[in-house]
């Protein structure tokens, strides 16, 4: 299931930075790299781009900046349709692996790719000293870019992408190749641009970053979003509570099922394929609390307040982010005189939530990179 | 305006730190220097201070005037041999990484995600390149404008017209340069191909001018015997005209064929030499239709240069004429036609072959290889339009 952006008050199309739909792309050997996407950004926030190697995410990126046409795409940047020239004077972007021309300095760098975006010199020269200043390059800005290191280039790129003063930054691993200093820098360049009331979308690999910054992400795997939404959103699921009793892992299962509240309904499973915590706790068939629980790994069941819950191992998971919901299954516990080895709620991080995402959930197994083939065998419907 | 502004300085740029620009324009600047060095005087050719000769007095002011020195310099070395071979390769040199640099991968992004439109972004990148060679051409005829004016007293403005010309001729290769340049990505392998090309389109007009010297050559060659048969004719009817010593009447008709080539059997051999000329044009006339189609179709690079030539001769006064140098021995006895030609029928050839071409219009030479050029280009442009990047 997708989860759809629900926003509270409807937004009309000038409030979308992004709105995309029906994005299709087939390159010409058949590869079915994109497949209907369905995509919004709110204006003035930061939008996150997950996705596995060859998930379709460099190309969504290249159409919305018009370097591939798609097959099919309705949709609007900025109020105007996928593909529209002048609206790109509004957009700035940094692409990933970019290569800018060696003979440029830094200064120069931003000079050229402003003038191609139709900025005047004045404003150019006023503009690039204040970028410079801002990713922390004033002092190389004579310097030939072949002298720079990756992350050099990573800041210069950034000064480039917001020398239109765009009203969308679309970034492409913004932070390959920098460092943690510079990494913070560039998040902190990213806020003092959302502070500004502009949009960013950001492409990257590095969750934990993007998790740090963004407001809303995207997952898209095998050309199609799998989710989107606020991290708060897509993990609404599988934020749990989570109870470990100070017991061997081969008992605790038979202790827990004890212990449970009257009206607690269970059933053994079998051993998990995939990681337990990217697993939304779903509520299992009752079969009755005095099943024979000896051998079972993986308890799974519905407590009498409603909550799914799954013990495994000394450890009991109940879907649910309040504690108060967790209480009758402490009490009972401690009033059997087990010890509570350690009480939290959890929220699942993003990185559970992109492995969730490209996760196979019949078999387990991660699904395979890169776009599918038009014919081949195994292409995703 | 700014936007095209910016891509001339990145092009600049560019040009100016790869150095072959300037590189191209220091050789341009000793060449200049070595015409200006040259000089010549009553007693014979000079170079700075020194005299070198007067080659058995042949060569001295009074044979050839500074004037016409300078300008012959410029029009048979200048142009035809500097500007459009060694500059021109050079400016190959320098322009052809042009677009397979624009188009690489993590570069084009960049470009192409600015408010440019594709075709304007290519059709610029173009015209840039042509324009740092027109730049080049420019300077050097400057130069050698200002040498023919101060050495040799004659301030000739045709020396310009070498500008748009040059420019017109390397804009056929750039065009073929920057189509490789798009399909293979790659800066040798769209600079070899395009000079592969261009040596086609050399070997092309210099076979057409090979088949053409066959043609001619025979055309002449069965006029001269064609006259040759008429005398031989005229005499034998003569003799056999002559009043027989008996004092019998003499006769009034005319002797017939078989009579005359009777009487003078190097007269039967004349003809069948005739009828076998006349056997061998229509293959050598094929061949040249087959080559002057060929030629339509593809840029006439030589024949562009060579307008130069055809207007500045005029233009210049400069005397020349076309083939002028060409060999003038002795004719021979055997092998092809050309290669029996007297001293004298050779010359007809090389008038015949000079009215050939001249006879071929500004409109065909230049017209035809602006279609081919604005094909090519028309090609890639839709190929950069249409990919993906």
């Amino acid at each position: 299931m997708v989860p759809m952006l629900q926003p509270n008050v409807p937004l009309t199309h000038n409030e979308w930075a992004i709105d995309l739909a029906n994005v299709d792309k087939v390159y010409k050997g058949k590869i079915h790299a994109l497949r209907g996407i369905e995509m919004r950004v709110r204006r003035g926030e930061i939008f996150g781009l997950l996705g596995p190697n060859g998930a379709g995410k460099s190309t969504l990126v290249k159409i919305l900046m018009t370097v591939i046409s798609p097959t099919k795409a309705d949709g609007l940047i900025l109020g105007k349709p996928v593909g529209h020239k002048p609206t790109l004077a509004r957009v700035g972007y940094l692409p990933e692996h970019h290569r800018f021309p060696e003979y440029l300095t830094g200064g120069q760098v931003l000079d050229f790719y402003g003038a191609l975006c139709g900025v005047p010199a004045a404003v150019r020269k006023t503009r690039a000293a204040e970028l410079l200043g801002l990713v922390g390059m004033s002092d190389w800005s004579k310097t030939r870019v072949k002298q720079y290191s990756k992350g050099m280039r990573q800041r210069i790129g950034i000064a480039q992408a917001l020398m239109n003063d765009p009203d969308l930054v679309v970034l492409d691993e913004p932070t390959d190749g920098v460092d943690p200093v510079g990494r913070k820098e560039i998040r902190n360049v990213l806020a003092h641009i959302k502070d500004r009331g502009k949009t960013v979308f950001l492409n990257s690999h590095l969750l934990s970053e993007l998790e740090m910054v963004c407001d809303r992400v995207a997952i898209l795997v095998q050309g199609k979003v799998k989710s989107q939404g606020t991290i708060d959103e897509l993990t609404v699921d599988q934020r749990r509570c989570e109870i470990e009793i100070a017991q061997p892992a081969d008992a605790a299962h038979a202790v827990f099922a004890a212990a449970l509240p009257a009206g607690t309904a269970m059933r053994e499973l079998a051993p998990p394929t995939k990681p337990l915590a990217a697993q939304p706790l779903a509520v299992a068939p009752a079969t009755g609390r005095d099943s024979e629980l000896a051998p079972v790994r993986l308890i799974r069941g519905e407590l009498a307040s409603g909550q799914a819950f799954e013990i495994d191992r000394s450890t009991m998971r109940i879907s649910t982010d309040d504690p108060a919901l967790a209480m009758p299954v402490l009490d009972a516990l401690r009033s059997r005189g087990i010890v509570i080895k350690s009480f939290k709620t959890v929220r699942p991080s993003l990185e559970d939530l992109f492995m969730e995402a490209v996760t196979d959930p019949t078999t387990g197994q991660a699904l395979g990179p890169g776009a599918a083939r038009e014919t081949g065998k195994g292409a995703p419907k | 305006m700014i936007q095209t502004f910016a891509l001339l300085v990145d092009a600049y740029r560019e040009l100016n730190s790869k150095k072959l620009f300037w590189i191209t324009m220091i050789l341009s600047g000793v060449v200049v220097a070595a015409f200006a060095a040259l000089g010549i005087n009553e007693n014979g050719l000079t170079l700075l201070w020194f005299e070198i000769g007067d080659f058995n007095g042949f060569l001295t002011s009074a044979t050839l005037p500074p004037d016409q020195l300078y300008k012959s310099l410029f029009a048979n070395f200048g142009i035809t041999f500097w500007l459009s071979w060694i500059a021109t390769i050079l400016a190959l040199v320098s322009t052809s990484s042009m677009i397979p640099d624009f188009i690489a991968s993590g570069a084009i992004e960049l470009t192409l995600s600015k408010p440019i439109a594709r075709l304007r972004l290519f059709l610029t990148k173009f015209a840039v390149g042509l324009l740092f060679v027109g730049l080049q051409v420019l300077t050097f005829s400057a130069a050698c404008f200002v040498v023919i004016g101060v050495r040799g007293g004659a301030w000739e403005p045709g020396v310009f017209l070498a500008v748009p010309i040059v420019l017109l001729f390397f804009s056929y290769l750039f065009a073929v340069c920057v189509l490789f340049g798009l399909l293979t990505r790659s800066t040798i392998a769209s600079l070899l191909l395009t000079l592969l090309f261009w040596f086609l389109c050399f070997g092309i007009n210099a076979t057409e001018v090979l088949v053409l010297n066959g043609r001619e050559s025979n055309v002449v060659l069965a006029e001269s015997l064609e006259a040759r048969i008429g005398r031989m004719e005229a005499n034998t009817t003569k003799l056999l005209r002559t009043p027989p010593d008996d004092g019998t009447a003499e006769t009034r008709e005319p002797p017939t064929r078989a009579e005359l080539e009777s009487a003078n059997p190097r007269i039967a051999e004349a003809r069948t030499d005739l009828e076998k000329l006349r056997k061998n044009y229509q293959p050598w006339d094929t061949a040249a239709k087959v080559f002057v189609s060929v030629k339509t179709l593809l840029p006439k690079t030589g024949e562009t240069v060579d307008l130069i030539d055809r207007w500045l001769v005029d233009e210049m006064n400069l005397g020349r004429t076309f083939g002028e140098d060409d060999d003038d021995s002795e004719a021979g006895s055997s092998g092809p036609a050309f290669a029996r030609l007297s001293r004298a029928d050779q010359q007809k050839v090389t008038k015949r072959l000079e009215t050939i071409y001249k006879t071929r219009s500004v409109t065909w030479v230049i017209g035809t290889s602006i279609i081919f050029e604005f094909l090519i280009l028309a090609l890639s442009a839709r190929i950069f339009t249409r990919r993906d990047f």
